[in-house]
């Protein structure tokens, strides 16, 4: 088992422990709530009417519960199972153990239904390796152990498959690590869908394939940079939730992104709780800027900006000076150029300057005066306006009464309201245009995106002691994404039952959602809390205690709305959310809502002279003057009606924001991720259960666990069925072969089961939640029964084979003793002792005997010698024969050799008289040539001479005879 | 040379004796019995009782023709039962552990013993035993790995001791440490 496979596969052979099992159904062990741990082991060992006597497995203490307080165990077989979804008793208790056991082995994913749970680690798993992304390259969901890779790869692929866009959703409490898994679902989909890569690919598109992905990954240290902050709970929190979409095209390879931010906690710019961190850029740019950087941003120490309310607070195991660089490095490969990077680096910089701005009440009035405006001065510098204009601006800006501009002094409280809201405007749209221009960078290539994955990381529901206009917003999202959820798994079911032939009746639980998102969000009919809200702040003299006021009028008889008990809470209002009742307290909402800000230095900044802060502040038609917010001015009755429609408020902006993800995630294929925080210590290998259970509560988990028990949330297959459970019916199923369905029905019949308790599909039986279990304590009473029976047949086999060799032994003893006895009897008869003194002379007579005997042998040996000797012999004699034999024939050999030599002599001889011979003949034929010349040269003189020539072809034409 | 007596093997089926001997009174257990033991019938044969008393002689380690509590279930066996521990407990009025390695029964308590037995004999059969040793089957293939069957055997119901494992596993194991459990449970069976 290599190291990873720890962290993913985990031990889980203890499933099959005969011992577990036999306690878990002889004890009756089940969970009773526990103050410390959430819940305790225990068994049941009394009942009496509705009370329980349980001994706790751990401490052995006796406690008495009430019957409904118990939860039942499941059995061993399914203990760290990776799908809570099997769990055959689903209870809080069981999801609890399961994921507390997972977790302490440091198995950290798990899945239950159609969630994907992760806990915090808070450490490095060996889980995100290159090797381990292969491995889950193009496997199903259930052939690999629970990971991110293998949700994100089912996206993927179904993606791909079925065409259809898919989101993944990471929710959870801030440190749970929802940014972190979801920079894991980056990570596989720019390795695995760039790694399609084709040579002409690259051709075609001169942008290197590798870098769209680099400039992916990297946008997350940018953000990070600037939407992320060190808080109690989280060294890197997220103070923003973004949805990351990444397009695809036909060939599943990465064209581009898009990132769409929502609620930046812009407050942080300007305020810190105790312990806690601005934005992480603050710190990086104090700590990392070179000298000539430093002037030119005009940086001072920590310790002189207000707004960096902690001084210098550092983070374990990270150096800020080097995420500078990194950062920087990051904008480098974002093709994000130098100028505008030091734009960035000024509006920050003017931020923090802002904060030292400081204000005096005069003394004979209540105007603002600004005695020490160096401040003012840098902050002018940076953002390139006028300072003179700008502390104008701040002290008596003009604003328009009736139709008139006029000037109007500011109190110091006003000027320093504006100074913020100054600043927190500009952070805010510094981020917006950051991610503006990170979409730019990622959205270089032309190809069209033929697809998409959409990854949402935002918070989860935030209920704290007193919740404020935030927090209605992101529980007001978590509400939405909650239904969506619920009637994602509502369709899912529907398909499954389909799918197997089932009749089904189950409830679309995403309805229950509605009344409550009503609550919040309907326009009229009558108004939801965010339409009231709008509608105060149109109103001169309204309050947040009007619009308290208000809500009550309109929505207080809603179900899902109630008013605090008066005496105890401070609270305004209460609205039973999904996740539990949350109680919001309205302070500052209209102010929130209206997000004002100070319309004349908005104006300035409009027209500065540095193109980037320009650039920032372009549009201007959403901006609420400071004036007109009712208690900062008391002098703008009736100005504001004529405005009324031409700005948005914050909450319309949201909702319109929220809506416009929420249509974007209903075209998707979604797939959840809960991510949980196992505590607020940071520390690695701690499971606070109670901090777990509450999350489990809000974020759904249990939730959707309640829904599932609805239907029939165990399903097991034929083959599985018919392999644990056939001994349960002995005799149910005749011999051979037996179609798999056919079995199971004829199981089913023979368990006696109620109709209801199950259903029979194609492929799989479905059992209400709870009867597995009952099948599964049965079959351990049945196994336990066959066991100890045929334990005393073994026993039985035991015994007796020890019993027969005692009997041998026995016997054995037996013969000894007789012997015994006889010797003794015999020792002293004197016939006996004759006979022993005898017995051994008795042998001599017999020598002879053999003797006799032994010579009779003797003989016969010398027979067979004989015979032996005389057969070689004659042996001998053949082989000489033979061998003579063969000597003559050689010398006949010799003989006929020899003669043959002569032969040969006399054919030589003969060859050499016969060449002899010739030449005579030769000679005579050329004397009886010369003799014919003469011959010829005679005859001339009688015939006509024939001439010499002639005569010469004549002869040589002759025949030899 | 032979032993002078071939003992008979025991008996396995209790057969209505013609002649029944007569039942002495029962020693009655200390605790009170959860079986009524003086009501049970004894119908053995005088053969088998001889044979019973000499295979009940074999236990008695003291020689004072009885035997102690713990020996009861093994002589049953050896007579070709097969009772539970908690049947024989039961029979014996569910003694203490130091009651059954000190308290001691005579041949003529122990007869009707072992009619209750044998009135009431194991029900379950091969078949039974096969198909609940199938459960730990993991490939299949009609095999269990013998470590598996030690455990199951000494972790589950009755759970029994490592000799007694031992003895019953004796040769049982292939080389890869596999045991057929049908050739196991016939063989089991067969003595």
């Amino acid at each position: 088992m290599t190291d990873a496979d720890k962290f993913l596969y985990g031990d889980r052979s203890a499933i099959n422990n005969p011992l577990a099992q036999a306690d878990w159904s002889s004890k009756k062990l089940v969970w009773v709530p526990s103050e410390k741990l959430g819940f305790e082991a225990g068994s049941v060992k009394e009942e009496h009417g509705d009370e329980c006597v349980v001994e706790l497995t751990d401490s052995g203490k006796k406690v008495k519960v009430n019957k409904d307080d118990i939860q039942k165990m499941n059995p061993p077989k399914f203990n760290k199972v990776e799908d809570m979804a099997e769990l055959t008793c689903l209870n809080e208790a069981s999801v609890l153990h399961n994921l507390k056991d997972r977790y302490y082995s440091g198995l950290i994913y798990t899945y239950s239904g159609l969630f994907c749970v992760v806990v915090n680690p808070y450490k490095y798993l060996p889980i995100y390796t290159e090797d381990i992304v292969n491995m889950y390259k193009g496997k199903k969901r259930h052939e690999m152990p629970p990971h991110i890779y293998a949700i994100t790869d089912t996206a993927y692929r179904s993606m791909m498959q079925d065409r259809e866009d898919q989101s993944i959703l990471c929710t959870g409490e801030s440190g749970a690590g929802k940014t972190e898994n979801t920079k894991k679902v980056i990570q596989y989909l720019a390795h695995v869908a760039s790694s399609f890569k084709s040579k002409k690919d690259q051709v075609m598109f001169p942008l290197h394939q590798g870098e769209l992905e680099k400039q992916l990954l990297q946008a997350n240290p940018i953000l990070e940079a600037f939407g992320n902050a060190k808080t109690v709970k989280n060294d890197n929190s997220s103070r923003f939730g973004k949805f990351i979409r990444i397009n695809f095209d036909v060939n599943g390879y990465i064209v581009g992104a898009n990132i769409e931010t929502y609620l930046l906690e812009k407050s942080r710019a300007i305020r810190q709780a105790k312990d806690e961190r601005s934005f992480h850029v603050f710190y990086y740019m104090l700590s990392g800027a070179g000298d000539k950087l430093r002037s030119e941003l005009c940086l001072e120490d920590y310790s002189k900006y207000r707004f960096l309310s902690n001084g210098n607070v550092t983070i374990p195991g990270q150096q800020d000076k080097d995420m500078f660089t990194e950062t920087m490095d990051a904008f480098e490969i974002m093709s994000i150029p130098e100028e505008e990077r030091i734009g960035l680096l000024k509006v920050v910089s003017a931020v923090l300057q802002l904060g030292n701005m400081t204000f005096k009440k005069e003394r004979h009035s209540d105007q603002a005066s600004m005695p020490d405006d160096t401040a003012a001065q840098k902050v002018c510098h940076l953002l390139g306006i006028n300072v003179t204009d700008f502390t104008r601006a701040i002290l008596s800006p003009r604003i328009k009464v009736g139709r008139d501009y006029v000037q109007k002094a500011q109190t110091q409280e006003q000027a320093e309201f504006a100074v913020e809201a100054l600043a927190k405007a500009s952070y805010e749209r510094m981020f917006r245009w950051l991610v503006l221009r990170i979409n730019k960078a990622l959205d270089k290539t032309k190809r069209q995106g033929a697809s998409f994955i959409g990854i949402l990381d935002i918070a989860g529901f935030e209920i704290f002691e007193l919740n404020s206009f935030e927090q209605l917003c992101i529980n007001y999202t978590n509400e939405k994404l909650q239904q969506l959820f619920n009637h994602t798994m509502f369709i899912l079911e529907q398909e499954e039952y389909q799918r197997e032939g089932i009749e089904w009746s189950f409830i679309d639980f995403g309805l229950d959602l509605q009344p409550c998102i009503d609550l919040i969000e309907k326009p009229a009919g009558p108004p939801g809390i965010l339409a009231l809200l709008d509608e105060e702040c149109w109103f001169p003299k309204a309050t947040d205690k009007t619009f308290v006021e208000k809500v009550v009028q309109e929505q207080g008889t809603h179900p899902k709305f109630q008013k605090p008990k008066k005496l105890k809470d401070d609270a305004d209002f209460c609205i039973i959310h999904y996740a539990g009742k949350v109680d919001y307290k309205a302070d500052e909402w209209l102010m929130k809502n209206m997000d004002p800000l100070n319309e004349c230095v908005a104006t300035l900044l409009n027209q500065s002279t540095d193109k980037f802060t320009a650039d920032l502040w372009r549009d201007m038609d959403r901006i609420v003057g400071l004036d007109k917010v009712a208690g900062m001015s008391d002098s703008m009755h009736g100005a504001f009606k004529t405005r009324k429609g031409m700005f948005r408020t914050v909450g319309q902006l949201y909702k319109e924001q929220l809506s416009n993800l929420m249509a974007t995630l209903r075209n998707t294929n979604p797939n959840f991720v809960r991510c949980i925080i196992p505590n607020h210590e940071k520390k690695a290998g701690k499971l606070e259960p109670h901090l777990v259970l509450d999350q489990l509560r809000c974020n759904g988990v249990l939730e959707g666990i309640r829904i599932c028990r609805q239907g029939f949330p165990n399903r097991i297959v034929f083959q599985e069925f018919r392999q644990r459970y056939e001994i349960l019916t002995p005799n149910a199923i005749p011999k051979g072969f037996m179609d798999g369905k056919q079995a199971c029905v004829l199981m089913i019949k023979a368990l006696e089961l109620d109709p209801n308790l199950y259903r029979i599909g194609q492929s799989k039986v479905f059992f209400r939640a709870g009867v597995l279990a009952h099948l599964e304590e049965e079959r351990d009473m049945k196994i336990t029964d066959v066991i100890i029976s045929f334990q005393s047949w073994c026993r039985g086999y035991v015994a007796r084979k020890a019993f027969a060799k005692r009997q041998q032994q026995l016997t054995a003893m037996k013969v000894i003793q007789r012997n015994c006895a006889a010797y003794l009897k015999l020792r002293n008869w004197q016939w006996w002792r004759l006979f022993t003194k005898v017995k051994p002379l008795l042998q001599v007579t017999r020598q002879e005997e053999e003797m006799l005997a032994k010579e009779e042998e003797l003989v016969k040996v010398k027979e067979r010698q004989q015979q032996a000797e005389e057969q070689l012999k004659e042996y001998e004699a053949k082989q000489q024969q033979l061998s003579a034999e063969k000597l003559a024939l050689q010398e006949q050999l010799q003989a006929e050799t020899e003669l043959c030599a002569e032969a040969e002599e006399m054919r030589v001889r003969l060859a050499t008289r016969k060449q002899e011979l010739e030449d005579i003949l030769h000679d005579l034929e050329s004397r009886l040539e010369e003799e014919e010349e003469r011959v010829t040269q005679l005859r001339p003189k009688i015939f006509v001479p024939v001439h010499p020539i002639v005569v010469e072809i004549l002869l040589h034409f002759r025949p030899k005879c | 040379m032979a032993p002078k007596k071939d003992p008979k093997a025991p008996a396995k089926k209790a057969e209505p004796a013609p002649a029944p001997a007569p039942a002495p009174e029962p020693a009655p257990a200390p605790a009170a019995p959860a079986v009524d033991l003086s009501a049970v019938k004894v119908e053995f044969s005088a053969d088998q009782i001889e044979d019973y008393r000499e295979a009940f002689g074999l236990f008695d380690r003291v020689g004072d023709n009885k035997v102690a509590y713990n020996q009861i279930a093994d002589i049953m066996r050896a007579l070709g039962q097969n009772p539970t521990n908690k049947e024989v407990n039961k029979l014996l009025g569910n003694p203490s552990a130091d009651d059954m390695a000190n308290k001691r029964v005579e041949f003529e308590a122990f007869l009707p013993m072992l009619q209750t037995i044998i009135n009431s004999p194991n029900k379950a059969g091969f078949e039974d035993y096969v198909e609940g040793l199938r459960v730990f089957d993991k490939e299949g293939n009609g095999t269990v790995m013998g470590a598996e069957l030690r455990i199951v055997l000494s972790t589950l119901g009755e759970k029994m001791t490592e000799a007694e494992i031992d003895a019953l596993m004796a040769g049982q194991e292939d080389e890869n440490g596999c045991v057929n459990y049908e050739a196991f449970v016939k063989h089991i069976m067969s003595v």
